[in-house]
């Protein structure tokens, strides 16, 4: 009963129906019905996708593949996805204390934090189901009752990595809370485990590459059919759908309930200690006061900003694993041939590494630019933003600062990456200087139009930092945008590239991401020159 | 009877200090008892470690006879907790929070109705109940945490700095309360800075510095004759 009642209230607390219905901010309402879209927007994107990637399945004759790689997407998507959130979702939640004081089990509030965050991510994945769905319905054509199977088992699909990665957020948040550094220490555990699951991919990849396989979609096709056969949830998903099996159905449905009981005994066990752990920190009352040292204003906004992000598990795994990504490629790319690095990232792919060459940074950016602070650190302000606003600093200095702080993050990185890549791929110094001043560039449009989407679209009453981080309207839109210029501006560098001479090529791109870096900065000037804006 | 009963209570954040050293103190039924002391001297973990938020190892502390660490949900059906600075769902309309604190306390319909409309008029912000927690000043959502608490007439009311934020006839509207549900039996914990409210509110006071509790007793006992920032000061520096 109780379980209902906290999951109804979470539900409602974060629901903007329930912010349209009662606010009387006309402005406020608009912007809410403009996230709706927005969302509803992405979700036909990504069912469109999913539906046009089985329509390639089934025309090359391998439909029976797409159940599993159902599973497998929903199930890698969902565990990556939950990693990432889960600390902040569980763990560190404004209201803690008011819960926790009420009657509630320990073990009730785990499991409806945990059963908040499948709901509000089931969309999602029920977008992904479906279209495999009806694209699989389309060529296969089964029985009628497999599509009510289909639809029950990927409600359940995604239950499994997801209580597993709760459970691995557990026992990072219980690891490190032994620990003076807990966020570096669960930040560093965290990311460690992405990137295991990055290098999983490959050597599952590996293990496909022995076969011998050729073409590239055969080879996902055979690499889905091994993983289906590691995963066991995959592969009950696959048999329930192209068998009719009842025994993987039954097992898929008891494993992630017997799963979810088993896992929220143990977080409730000690759930109270973790978050007493994780909310106290010990003062050691040793400061003596010495010299002080003054700093630029945009320099000062600049360290808050790194202040505010390695306080936070959560902002700092979001905001930095592409940097860590980044700086690795880079460094990997100083042992690992640049032709091996592609035949990887393109599953073997067979074309000249050479034609990518002017796409370099743009596959640099794809690492680092696809969240970028600037977009979510206005919002995450959240109830301190009197602070800064009651300060005598224009808002544009406020702005510069986070830019400033983006671009400190950003830029070092992707030299570390451009460098380590131009070196492998043994790329002239002429080159390898413009896709250094080409991913500078890149930096400043990232921090730029990062920081428009950041003050258009801030909303200071979250009740989870992870609602601005990962779910915001702003971070929705700075990502959308960027990810699908980024990848149209790859493809026409790697197009445009074979007709046209490098160089000029380069300076084109110099050129457009400069008055583009431009007209976001002016943007951001407009927007916070206005009264009721920032 | 003892309603709050803390025993040798003790709490670590990992440093060489102890955030609270073998804390006991004894609050019965019809005691308004104050907190006292020195910002950072152990009055919030204490607190919180009452109402069940922290965890602690060392020591005891039974809230109606029963075991804050091995029956916390007997506890907290007779507790109620308000913090200096309540988080509440701001996203929520005032009326829609006090619904779900009274449906996880399991509040009849009528008992329900009957209490929000009481605390909401003694408060004056019946009109306010209707909009957005996020609309709401300071002071009003200090209200509605106020009202939450007080929606299942709890046996034990404890409090951090209540009177912070309140206007001056929500502060003496919450006296009122306070004196009211100690007639009835319950008792009251809180803790402030505010030594006159101490000494015209509570008939036993402690006062804890750097995590021990130096003096607690009655009102009488501490003060002797002398006002009670004399005799908090007294000890204090002593």
């Amino acid at each position: 009963m109780h379980n209902l009642i906290l999951l109804r209230t979470l539900l409602l607390s974060t629901s903007q129906r329930n912010q349209l219905k009662y606010c009387t901010d006309k402005k406020k309402k608009s912007r809410i019905i403009g996230n709706y879209i927005g969302i509803i927007v992405l979700f036909f994107m990504l069912m469109a996708y999913c539906f046009f990637m089985c329509i390639g399945y089934g025309m090359y004759q391998m439909i029976d593949a797409v159940p599993g790689l159902c599973a497998l997407t929903i199930s890698l998507l969902s565990f990556v996805f939950t990693i990432i959130k889960v600390n902040g979702y569980l763990f560190q939640f404004k209201e803690y204390d008011m819960l926790m004081a009420l009657p509630l089990k320990e073990k009730t509030i785990a499991a409806c934090k945990f059963a908040y965050m499948y709901i509000k991510s089931l969309p999602w994945y029920a977008s992904i189901a479906l279209s495999m769905m009806v694209g699989y319905g389309y060529f296969a054509k089964p029985a009628f009752y497999i599509y009510p199977i289909w639809v029950m088992l990927a409600l359940v699909l995604p239950l499994i990595p997801m209580l597993v990665a709760t459970f691995f957020g557990f026992l990072f948040a219980k690891i490190s809370s032994g620990f003076r550094k807990r966020n570096l220490v669960q930040t560093i555990l965290i990311m460690l485990l992405v990137l295991f699951c990055f290098g999983l991919r490959f050597f599952i990849d590996n293990m496909i590459r022995n076969d011998a396989v050729e073409s590239t979609l055969q080879d996902t096709y055979y690499m889905t059919a091994k993983t289906v056969e590691l995963y066991l949830p995959a592969k009950w998903f696959e048999k329930a759908i192209l068998q009719t099996d009842l025994v993987s159905l039954t097992l898929l449905l008891v494993i992630s309930v017997c799963l979810f009981a088993i896992v929220f005994a143990i977080i409730g066990s000690s759930y109270r200690n973790i978050n007493s752990a994780l909310k106290s920190h010990a003062a050691a009352r040793k400061y003596r006061m010495t010299g002080q040292k003054s700093k630029k204003v945009v320099w000062t906004i600049a360290f808050k900003e790194l202040k505010r992000m390695t306080g936070s598990t959560t902002y700092l795994v979001n905001a930095g694993l592409g940097y860590v990504l980044i700086i690795l490629l880079g460094v990997i790319a100083l042992f690992v041939r640049f032709d091996e690095i592609i035949a990887l990232l393109t599953n073997g792919a067979p074309f000249d590494p050479k034609v990518v060459y002017p796409s370099i940074p743009f596959i640099i950016y794809f690492f680092i630019g696809m969240v970028s602070t600037t977009a979510c650190s206005p919002s995450l302000e959240g109830k301190n933003y009197w602070i800064v606003q009651s300060l005598p600093i224009e808002k544009k200095t406020l702005y510069q600062g986070k830019m400033l702080f983006q671009l400190c993050l950003s830029v070092p990185s992707m030299a570390i990456g451009t460098l380590g890549i131009c070196i492998s791929a043994r790329i002239g110094i002429v080159d390898t200087i413009c896709y250094l001043l080409i991913g500078c560039l890149l930096c400043l449009f990232s921090a730029t139009w990062g920081c428009v989407c950041g003050v258009k679209h801030m909303r200071l009453d979250w009740e989870n930092e992870v609602e601005v981080i990962k779910q915001g309207a702003a971070v929705s839109v700075y990502l959308l945008v960027n990810m699908f210029l980024t990848m149209a501006v790859a493809a026409l560098a790697i197009f445009i590239g074979m007709q046209m001479d490098h160089l000029l090529l380069n300076l084109i791109w110099m050129g457009v991401y400069a008055l583009l870096s431009g007209l976001c900065y002016l943007r951001v000037r407009v927007l916070t020159q206005r009264p009721k804006m920032a | 009877m003892a309603m709050l009963e803390i025993s040798n209570y003790s709490k670590s954040y990992g440093g060489d200090k102890l955030a609270a050293d073998s804390v006991s103190l004894k609050v019965e039924s019809g005691d308004i008892y104050g907190f006292i002391g020195h910002n950072g001297a152990g009055k919030s973990t204490t607190i919180r470690a009452i109402v069940g938020v922290l965890d602690f190892t060392d020591g005891e502390i039974l809230i109606d006879g029963h075991s804050v660490k091995t029956e916390p949900m007997e506890c907290k059906k007779v507790t109620a907790y308000i913090p200096d600075n309540p988080d509440l769902y701001e996203n929520l309309t005032g009326i829609q929070f006090l619904n779900f604190v009274a449906d996880v306390f399991q509040i009849g319909d009528a008992e329900r109705s009957e209490r929000i409309a009481h605390y909401a008029n003694a408060f004056e912000i019946t009109d306010a109940l209707g909009d957005l927690i996020s609309s709401y000043s300071h002071g009003m959502k200090q209200k509605v945490a106020i009202i939450s608490a007080l929606i299942h007439e709890p046996k034990l009311l404890v409090l951090d700095e209540p009177f912070v934020g309140l206007d001056p006839k929500a502060a003496f509207t919450l006296k009122e309360i306070m004196h009211d549900l100690c007639r009835k039996g319950a008792a009251v914990f809180f803790s402030t800075h505010v030594l006159d409210v101490a000494e015209k509110l509570c008939n036993k006071v402690a006062i804890i510095k750097q995590g021990k509790i130096i003096t607690s007793g009655t009102m009488e006992e501490l003060t002797a004759g002398k006002s009670l920032e004399e005799a908090f000061l007294e000890v204090y520096d002593a």
